[in-house]
């Protein structure tokens, strides 16, 4: 191990920082040899040093969003996924859904107890959905209507409407104990989880400690300290050997730390331009905001923008090659089409495309038909460098094909009133298919960000729904992949009302002796999410 | 902060103002006393008009910025909650009530002691506040206490040998500082001597995986130095550089070309004849400068994830938490008042010509 002491023998000189720093060194040789610094021992794993993020400001309260991805570490879930997304049990044994989709009967285990000594009980199931319905935090349970414990280790969720993908709710919400849960639980949680909270010094580190009274593997790590630093830092604290893994910006992934491995995870955390599939009629949304754009409701135009868009020129020259070309809002996840194919690279092909639709070149090279210009705004949010960099290099390849999308910063109020209008270069990716029902569903249409382009199309409606109403999570994923393509050759990606462009990979250093195992395909968002299988991770020095 | 810093400038002496009757040291009795009660009350009085303001100012600001704190909140998680929950949201924080009827429930509510309960914390103001302040308060005390003496010290080194070597490089560094934004002189320190020397730690206000309360005095000090130094380095130019101006001018003055001509030598003629004249302006900038330290603690804050008030401050922006931003705008106008009582109250102390000016 490299981490910390030692440097003292380098600080030998006459500068104002000397003085403090042997007298602190002096001060942290002595508490190592009281055994508080773990890190030094050659036996058995260390005390983990984590620096990717995710402290939750407002604490660790599942009612109130903590632990919705990665792990809860505190609490834990009813069922959990593992790396290939499917379902696995956690703290329910099994679960069964009503014939009309409206009531879930969750079976719970009966050796789960709290850290304080209480056991797991229905009512607490029941407490933690019905107080996480309303209490207004970053977890959605809105479609719950009532949840009630009808014995012991028996509890019933009853929803408003049918909600296959209710299942997410049951895989991210952890469970609190209704007697613990109340002023100061955010601060000092009481779970069931794998891990127990030391101590929280707000803005800069977490200790949390094994929990010898969890139910299920015990992790392999006695302690774990998470570090809240921000980029520059916790890649100082990489190459100072101070963190074993740490979490960096793809743009500063090109560094190499001795002793640490880039480690590069797909996620499905993508980026895609949403195109307005409808012509201006001089309709309004519910906010004021006008709806439709004559040249990007040409169905031709939108596949011809995602044929000649070369996808992995994209991943090489915008994300230094971390990444992979989307095809479609899921890739990788179980319910992902996988036949979906889409023609990329190929200005040919999209010139083609664009001839039979009848938009011919004219004077300047950029197509026209009927007089109108082949142009349309392409915008993004100002301050998100990536996605400039993609808006423009789209730019470029559409000028080729004779396509001209105008490149336009926004800040994200401004988005909200244009994306109806313009295109608009968004990020996605969800572990919870719900989110390709937002983005396509008819209804969702100027619905907060979803369907900014006013999409629709009844057969896709049809198949979401009926992945919506599914009531087993097998029939609900032929749904969901039935939408992107059925077997009638229809479905949303041929319709192209949003071009998948790239998803990211999210990037860690990670020290040579750690064994992350499998990892999941990860969700929009960097950092926290690695933790997912945090139980699991091993130390092979 | 300019607003705040209604202390005099450098070496011109406070014009006298009706109701500013300071403490006159020559006339006992009650007359005195009554003369200081008279400045207490005035200073209150123009300390609870200023918290007003700056608070009043404080909130149209920020309840003017485009930022939504429900989206601020919930950040790219937007995507993923329905209309419903987000609805919820600003249900629990109260957002739904017009501007004006926000402003005096949460005056009222602070003139009873509460401070309200930040958004982002999910804490009560104070309790936020008293966690952060300590840190926040030992990194700015450092920081002034080191750059008030370096910047006297070399001032007046700069000031004796004008135009020499001495000079020349005290001043190119002074103005060098004086431009250089602190977050990147942060980030350079924290490249040299963290990662490069690895000296000093790269985070944090005690060593990583260290339990609350476990640090040494010691181990705080180590993890202190570098942002109490590269604040304190930006702090120097503006006290440096005006000490170096007073010091010019005594230099010139009568008394001292008499005391030289009277064979008095540098060192003593230094100490004895100039460097009281000299310490006016550097007490005031020095005070003056406690908002600056503030507004640098912020980013070096941010710089070297310590665990401050400026931290905090940050957040709270960023995120639209009102109760938060408005509660340390309270804390730093009432810090930043006093710096400059005191600085006016050491002016006069150490500058007879003051005193009589306004008495």
């Amino acid at each position: 191990m490299r981490i910390t002491r030692n440097r003292c023998a380098r600080a030998i000189a006459g500068t104002a920082i000397l003085a403090l720093t042997l007298a602190a060194c002096g001060g942290s040789a002595s508490d190592s040899a009281g055994g508080s610094t773990t890190s030094q021992t050659t036996h058995g794993p260390p005390t983990l040093h984590l620096a990717i993020g995710g402290e939750s400001e407002e604490g660790f309260d599942p009612t109130l969003g903590w632990g919705r991805y990665g792990s809860p570490l505190f609490q834990s879930t009813l069922l959990q996924r593992d790396a290939d997304l499917n379902i696995v049990p956690d703290l329910a044994t099994d679960y069964e859904v009503s014939e009309d989709g409206l009531t879930w009967t969750v079976q719970l285990r009966t050796d789960a107890v709290f850290t304080d000594g209480t056991p797991v009980t229905a009512a607490d199931v029941a407490y933690t959905f019905t107080t996480a319905a309303t209490q207004g935090g970053l977890t959605d349970v809105t479609g719950l209507d009532s949840a009630v414990a009808t014995d012991e280790h028996t509890v019933e969720l009853r929803l408003t409407e049918p909600r296959s993908a209710f299942i997410n709710r049951l895989v991210s919400l952890g469970i609190v104990p209704e007697h613990a849960h109340g002023d100061g639980y955010t601060s000092a949680p009481v779970g069931s989880g794998p891990y127990r909270l030391v101590d929280w010094q707000r803005g800069q580190q977490m200790t949390v400690e094994r929990n010898p009274d969890y139910y299920g593997e015990a992790p392999e790590f006695e302690r774990v300290v998470f570090v809240f630093s921000d980029e520059d830092a916790t890649l100082a604290a990489a190459r100072a050997g101070e963190v074993h893994v740490a979490s960096v910006p793809a743009a500063l992934a090109t560094h190499t730390i001795p002793g640490m491995e880039l480690l590069s995870v797909e996620s499905i955390d993508n980026r895609a331009i949403s195109f307005p599939a409808v012509p201006d009629e001089g309709a309004l949304s519910e906010t004021g905001a006008p709806i439709g754009n004559d040249v990007t409701a040409d169905t031709a135009i939108r596949e011809a923008v995602s044929t000649a868009v070369d996808r992995q020129a994209l991943v090489d020259g915008i994300l230094e090659g971390f990444g992979s070309p989307a095809t479609g809002p899921v890739d990788g996840a179980p319910w992902d089409e996988p036949s979906v194919e889409i023609t990329d690279a190929d200005p040919a092909r999209a010139g083609e495309l664009l001839e039979e639709a009848g938009w011919l070149p004219g004077a300047d090279g950029i197509r026209e038909k009927d007089g109108l210009r082949a142009q349309f705004d392409l915008v993004y949010p100002a301050s998100d460098s990536l996605r400039q960099g993609l808006a423009v290099s789209v730019a470029d390849m559409a000028a080729e094909v004779g396509i001209e999308a105008t490149p336009v910063g926004a800040s994200w109020e401004e988005i909200e009133q244009r994306m109806h209008t313009d295109a608009v270069l968004f990020g996605w990716g969800s572990h919870d298919p719900t989110e390709m029902y937002n983005l396509y569903h008819s209804s969702q249409a100027g619905v907060g960000y979803w369907n900014p382009g006013y999409y629709g199309n009844p057969a896709v409606d049809a198949h979401l729904d009926a992945a919506m109403t599914a009531t087993d999570q097998d029939t609900a994923n032929e749904a969901w992949r039935a939408a992107q393509l059925d077997s009638d050759g229809g479905g949303f990606s041929t319709d192209y009302p949003w071009v998948w462009l790239v998803n990211l990979d999210h990037t860690y250093f990670v020290d040579e002796c750690l064994d992350l195992g499998d990892l999941q395909i990860e969700p929009h968002g960097h950092g926290w999410p690695i933790t997912a299988g945090i139980s699991s991770w091993r130390w092979t020095c | 902060m300019d607003l705040l810093n209604e202390a005099p400038g450098p070496s011109s002496g406070a014009p006298p103002r009706p109701g500013d009757q300071p403490a006159a040291i020559d006339r006992p009795g009650p007359a005195h006393t009554a003369a200081v009660a008279r400045t207490l009350f005035g200073r209150l009085v123009r300390l609870l008009s200023l918290l007003l303001a700056v608070t009043l100012a404080a909130f149209v600001l920020v309840s003017a910025s485009p930022v939504d704190p429900v989206r601020a909140y919930v950040g790219a998680e937007a995507r993923s909650l329905s209309p419903e929950q987000l609805q919820q949201i600003e249900d629990r924080w109260g957002l739904d009530e017009p501007l004006s009827g926000r402003f005096t429930a949460w005056a009222s509510n602070v003139a009873q002691g509460d401070l309200g309960v930040s958004q982002i914390y999910d804490q009560p103001v104070a309790q936020v506040i008293t966690e952060r302040l300590p840190a926040t308060l030992s990194l700015m005390l450092i920081a002034w206490v080191l750059s008030g003496l370096l910047g006297f010290g070399l001032g007046l080194l700069a000031g004796v040998y004008r135009g020499g070597w001495v000079d020349r490089i005290f001043s190119w560094w002074a103005y060098t500082l004086a431009s250089a934004p602190t977050f990147w002189v942060g980030l350079v320190l924290l490249y040299v001597f963290s990662v490069s020397l690895q000296w000093t730690p790269v985070c944090c206000a005690a060593p990583i995986g260290t339990l609350l309360g476990d640090a040494t005095l010691l181990e705080r000090l180590h993890h202190l130095a570098l942002p109490a130094i590269t604040l304190s380095l930006i702090g120097v130019a503006p006290t440096l550089l005006h000490t170096r101006q007073a010091t010019i001018e005594v230099m010139e003055s009568d008394h001292v070309r008499f005391a030289r001509s009277q064979g008095e030598r540098l060192p003593g003629l230094v100490l004895h004849r100039v460097v009281r004249n000299a310490a006016g302006p550097a007490i005031m900038v020095q005070f003056a400068g406690v908002g600056e330290l503030f507004g640098g603690s912020v980013l070096a804050e941010q710089v070297f994830t310590y665990p401050g008030l400026g931290q905090a401050t940050t957040q709270a922006a960023l995120r639209q938490d009102i109760p938060l931003l408005l509660g340390i705008t309270l804390v730093t106008a009432v810090i930043v008042f006093f710096g400059n009582a005191l600085g006016d109250l050491l002016h006069r102390w150490s500058d007879p010509r003051i005193r009589t000016v306004s008495s």
